[in-house]
């Protein structure tokens, strides 16, 4: 009985929540309720006995790329107003991708009652005895090496993109040079000198 | 009715039960960290510290808790009511959830969850919200500027911490923190502690433990000199105390996240008579508060870092040293077969 | 993992090897000196060299690998003669348009390192996509050539043209792989595996499953998403925009090798795992064939544009190209890589050409600047015009044998009315080919152009019109291995 409650209340607050995101006039709210609506997300996660997915989902999604949006959106200025200008105007496109993205998600549910036989060649069961972490490692670093390997490189290939795109060499900035200056010696910049009063140097 | 109490009724109590007896002995600690950080900076600049009120200044932390509670609690007109007082509450609320996995001895923890490693990480990168939040919410722009430095700090450093985890977990084989304190049970005693076998790798751990709790040396939210008071400037009375607690209560949980990952936990360095006697949670507090020291003491000696070379020290330093850290360690366990089976 | 429970890595070898290569490439660019204007063009120029050093190596590794079917890393990666020929296709393409990039980069103060790396990045993903035996890994390749290409498009990151052209592929290209995910989904939910080998069991005729209205979809929406890839009607219309606008060289790039990779893909899956539901996709292929030539010849007529035009000209190509996949038979795949062999060649000589389109030291771009070409530079007019013969499919040249062969294929298989809409596509292509032509000798002279031809952009031009003319003599050299390639595809 907890665990239906705790289904319910999680899957409640995630569904809230999402709503919230779009229809909150404040972006900075907006994000605080994705937030929310991951964590929720996350504790779904664990109900189903995914709590390694769930963890990782909290670590990266709220922790790091929720991060990120916050940044963006503090430090945005935005007209609220006008941006809900266009709102009836572009409500037709809205609906129908939300139309279809809600058919194709029928589809998907309604696939197992198409071909029964469908779900026999999917189910992929969590093997007994060990921890998801570790059936997961099991199978990400042997039978799934390749794509893991392929993974790592797209991701090298987006953060040199980044840097292309973005990075830019100043010509006249005066960079702190930390060897340099531990390898500076007193005898190299003090100099010690008899002044004879009243002459200077 | 009987089974209802015995079913339901009972094992929530019981919890509940665990959960003051967890969180009692936290805020009493946090209470006197304060008194014993006055304390031992005022021994190190030679100074008494506070020393009025009580004994030894003993009752010092009572007093400031109690002038804290009766202010006022002000809200700037500006600022976006429900944001402001949801900051604080959220940073004191994630400092006291993230001890629910913590192991006090063994089998001494409220939720002994698979991925307790993981749950403590997850929860300690949340805490950039708190301070987001308050930096936003403040509609002041000393308070946005820390929340904006804090923010990009906490995000750096969290990257190094996470592949020193990765390295002790690698040696380990599990993600859960009585196993990782088990690991490190040996007839050697304390030389089978990962902080003594993984010396640097614990060190990077804990200066990224001072940055992600925003202490000094890397205390730039907070820096006086150019910010005021950082993110939480616009706090005061219980608001503050709130801010203020969750931050104290989150050294105590990376002292306790340093002792279980570096420090053996609650087993005692040499398993010999007199030592191995004592109780577990009484070594485990005996690290966390040799943790705390340094905290103490790092505040006392070292001057703030600039926020470039902070920047530079995460990014160019440690990530790049965590991740050699990573490879060496696991081209270790291979080479020499000592991986752990599970 | 023991080291007994490696997975074969001797498929693997050229791809391992770019891989590696690419990392080391980077590591040398970053260490190099480039705080200087002199010093960063010097690294570029090295890391450029370096890059055409790693294709060929890596060409040659691919040939040594070259034999029977290989599967490894769970079957997500198989090699075959039909990879071989691709990968080679590929890594020729890439090859040449990097060869002919220096001097405009150089020129255009683009001159940074990371182009040449992420040259071959794109090529590294390409090659994946190529032996991709799996959803997955299908995936995974494209996203990293897509990715590679949507910074090469932006990277002129100081124009406005260039950032727009990489904004607008990059917002495109993320829906098309969306689809492309989405319906990969739908084939993982309804077949319960990603892997092509056993698809192909499961939908093979007698096989256990019944192709279901799932899969079908499924099918429909990895089609949509490859056909933007390749830029084929009516997923195209990124195409003219993007190769605008982007930097004439990778433009060239555009052209050539992520076409070939892409229909290699479209070759891979639609003749592998869903081989047997010919049916079921051979109109949707017939549709967006004749759509691409019909497009491809028309909208071409009025540009003004040479990169433009070339864009439109690539869309009909690829049209004629999957004419091949429609016949859905061991002939008109023989065709598809017959075409993709000449195509190759072909463009990467034109974008040579287009390249050498300086005047005072700019880039000219537009089809009147040609006038008076063949007056300043007879050679260079004579080149474009054998090219252009060759791309309207004029017999002798070689462009004429790749239309050939596909359209033979299509009346072996009794697909007339493609053959004949091909036959009409090309007779209106041919007039814009030729008004180039006209331009380039017949029109009023302008100002001519920079004299001053760098080496290997003269050598890519020599050896594409010689092979545009001399293949008729050596036929074989392409013909051979391209049989050899089909039939290993249609596991011979």
């Amino acid at each position: 009985m907890i665990q239906a409650l705790a289904f319910y209340m999680f899957a409640f607050m995630t569904i809230a929540s999402a709503i919230l995101v779009i229809s909150s006039r404040n972006p900075v709210h907006s994000v605080l309720f994705l937030i929310l609506a991951f964590f929720n997300a996350a504790g779904l996660f664990v109900l189903l006995g995914a709590e390694f997915l769930a963890m990782i989902l909290v670590v990266v999604y709220v922790g790091a790329v929720a991060v990120l949006f916050m940044f963006v959106v503090m430090m945005l200025d935005i007209n609220f107003v006008e941006m809900r200008q266009g709102f009836l105007q572009y409500l037709p496109i809205g609906g129908l991708v939300g139309l279809i993205l809600a058919s194709e998600l029928l589809t998907l549910a309604g696939s197992w009652i198409i071909s029964p036989d469908a779900s026999r060649v999917g189910a992929a069961p969590i093997p007994d005895g060990v921890t998801n972490t570790h059936a997961l490692g099991q199978v990400l670093y042997t039978d799934y090496l390749y794509l893991f390997e392929a993974a790592g490189m797209i991701l090298l290939v987006a953060m040199i993109g980044a840097i292309v795109l973005t990075h830019r060499r100043r010509t006249g900035v005066r960079k702190q040079v930390i060897a340099d200056q531990l390898a500076r010696h007193p005898a190299d910049t003090i100099e010690l000198r008899k002044v004879d009063s009243g002459r200077g140097i | 009715m009987v089974d209802f109490w015995f079913n339901y009724i009972w094992p929530v109590a019981w919890i509940v039960i665990k959960i003051v007896a967890i969180v009692i002995p936290v805020m009493l600690s946090v209470a006197y960290l304060t008194l014993a950080e006055r304390k031992i900076i005022g021994g190190m600049q030679l100074r008494k510290g506070p020393n009025i009120v009580g004994p030894f200044g003993l009752l010092q932390p009572i007093a400031d808790g109690l002038k804290l509670f009766l202010k006022e609690t002000i809200i700037p007109s500006g600022a976006s009511r429900g944001v402001f007082i949801l900051a604080p509450c959220v940073t004191f609320v994630l400092a006291l959830v993230a001890w629910s996995v913590i192991p006090f001895g063994d089998g001494m923890v409220l939720a002994d969850i698979n991925v307790g490693i993981l749950f403590l990480f997850a929860i300690s990168s949340l805490g950039v919200y708190g301070i987001l939040m308050a930096g936003w919410a403040s509609n002041s722009m000393y308070a946005f500027l820390g929340a904006l430095r804090s923010a990009a700090q906490m995000v750096s450093y969290e990257l190094a911490m996470g592949f020193i985890i990765i390295t002790v977990l690698m040696c380990v084989g599990s993600l859960n923190l009585t196993d990782i304190v088990m690991a490190q049970k040996g007839e050697y005693g304390m030389l089978n502690w990962f902080g003594v076998l993984m010396f640097p790798m614990a060190v990077i751990f804990f200066i990224s433990t001072l940055a992600e709790t925003n202490r000094h040396p890397f205390d730039m939210p907070e820096a006086e000199a150019e910010l005021v008071a950082g993110y939480n400037v616009e706090y005061s009375a219980m608001a503050f105390a709130l801010f203020f607690l969750g931050e104290y209560a989150n050294m105590i949980l990376m002292s306790g996240m340093t002792s279980v990952l570096f420090l053996g936990g609650w087993l005692p360095p040499v398993d010999i008579a007199p030592f191995n006697m004592i109780p577990g949670p009484i070594w485990f507090a005996a690290k966390i508060a040799f943790c705390l020291f340094i905290f103490i003491w790092v505040r006392a000696t070292f001057p703030r870092y600039r926020y470039d070379q902070l920047m530079r020290l995460g990014w160019k330093v440690f990530l790049p040293l965590s991740l050699a850290a990573v490879v060496i360690v696991a081209s270790v366990l291979v080479a020499f077969d000592l991986a752990p089976q599970v | 993992m023991p080291l007994s429970e490696m997975p074969n890595l001797v498929p693997a070898l050229p791809e391992l090897f770019l891989a590696v290569a690419i990392l080391a490439l980077l590591m040398i660019g970053v260490f190099l000196k480039s705080d200087t204007a002199d010093n960063a063009m010097r690294t570029s120029r090295q890391i450029w060299m370096l890059s055409i050093l790693t294709l060929v190596l890596t060409a040659l590794l691919v040939l040594t690998v070259s034999g029977e079917r290989l599967y490894t890393f769970n079957g997500m990666f198989v090699t075959d003669q039909f990879a071989v020929f691709m990968k080679i296709l590929i890594l020729g393409g890439a090859g040449l348009t990097l060869l002919i990039s220096r001097d405009y980069l150089e020129m255009n103060s683009m001159g940074r390192f990371e182009y040449g790396i992420l040259c071959i990045f794109a090529t590294l993903g390409m090659l994946m996509m190529v032996s991709a035996n799996d959803l997955i890994s299908l995936y995974v390749g494209l996203e990293m050539q897509s990715l590679s290409l949507y910074v090469l498009a932006a990277f002129r990151r100081d124009e406005q043209r260039s950032t727009e052209a990489g904004l607008k592929y990059f917002v495109l290209g993320a829906l098309a792989s969306g689809m492309l995910l989405y319906g990969s989904s739908l084939i993982y939910g309804f077949s319960g595996t990603t892997n092509f080998t056993v698809m192909a069991e499961m939908f093979a005729h007698g096989g256990d499953y019944a192709p279901s209205l799932g899969v079908i979809i499924g099918i429909v929406f990895i089609l949509a998403g490859l056909a933007f890839k390749v830029s084929a009607v009516p997923f195209h219309m990124w195409t003219p925009d993007v190769y605008e606008g982007a930097p004439t060289p990778v433009t060239a790039f555009f052209a050539v090798a992520p076409k070939i990779a892409g229909l290699a893909l479209f070759l891979r899956v639609m003749t592998g795992p869903f081989g047997d539901l010919v049916d079921q996709w051979q109109q949707i292929i017939v549709f967006v064939s004749i759509a691409s030539m019909v497009l491809g010849a028309f909208a071409a007529i009025n540009q003004t544009n040479i990169k433009r035009m070339m864009a439109y000209s690539s869309i009909g190509h690829v049209g004629y190209a999957l004419i091949g996949l429609a016949v859905g038979t061991e002939t008109g795949v023989y065709g598809v890589l017959v075409y993709l062999g000449i195509y190759m060649f072909m463009t990467v000589g034109t974008f040579a050409c287009i390249l050498c389109m300086r005047r005072g030291e700019r880039m000219v771009e537009d089809i009147s600047d040609l006038a008076g070409l063949s007056k300043s530079q007879p050679l260079l007019a004579m080149a474009l015009t054998i090219f252009m013969f060759s791309m309207a499919g004029i017999p002798p040249l070689a462009g004429f044998f790749g239309k050939f062969y596909v359209f033979m294929a299509a009346v072996e298989a009794q697909l007339y009315g493609l053959a004949v809409i091909g036959l009409v596509t090309s007779v209106v292509g041919a007039f814009y080919y030729l008004r180039i032509i006209r331009v380039v000798y017949f029109d009023e002279a302008g100002d001519p152009f920079d004299k001053a031809v760098s080496r290997p952009i003269a050598f890519v031009v020599t050896l594409s019109a010689a092979i545009m003319v001399f293949f008729i003599l050596y036929p074989a050299l392409l013909l051979d291995p391209a049989a050899a390639a089909a039939s290993a595809l249609f596991g011979g």
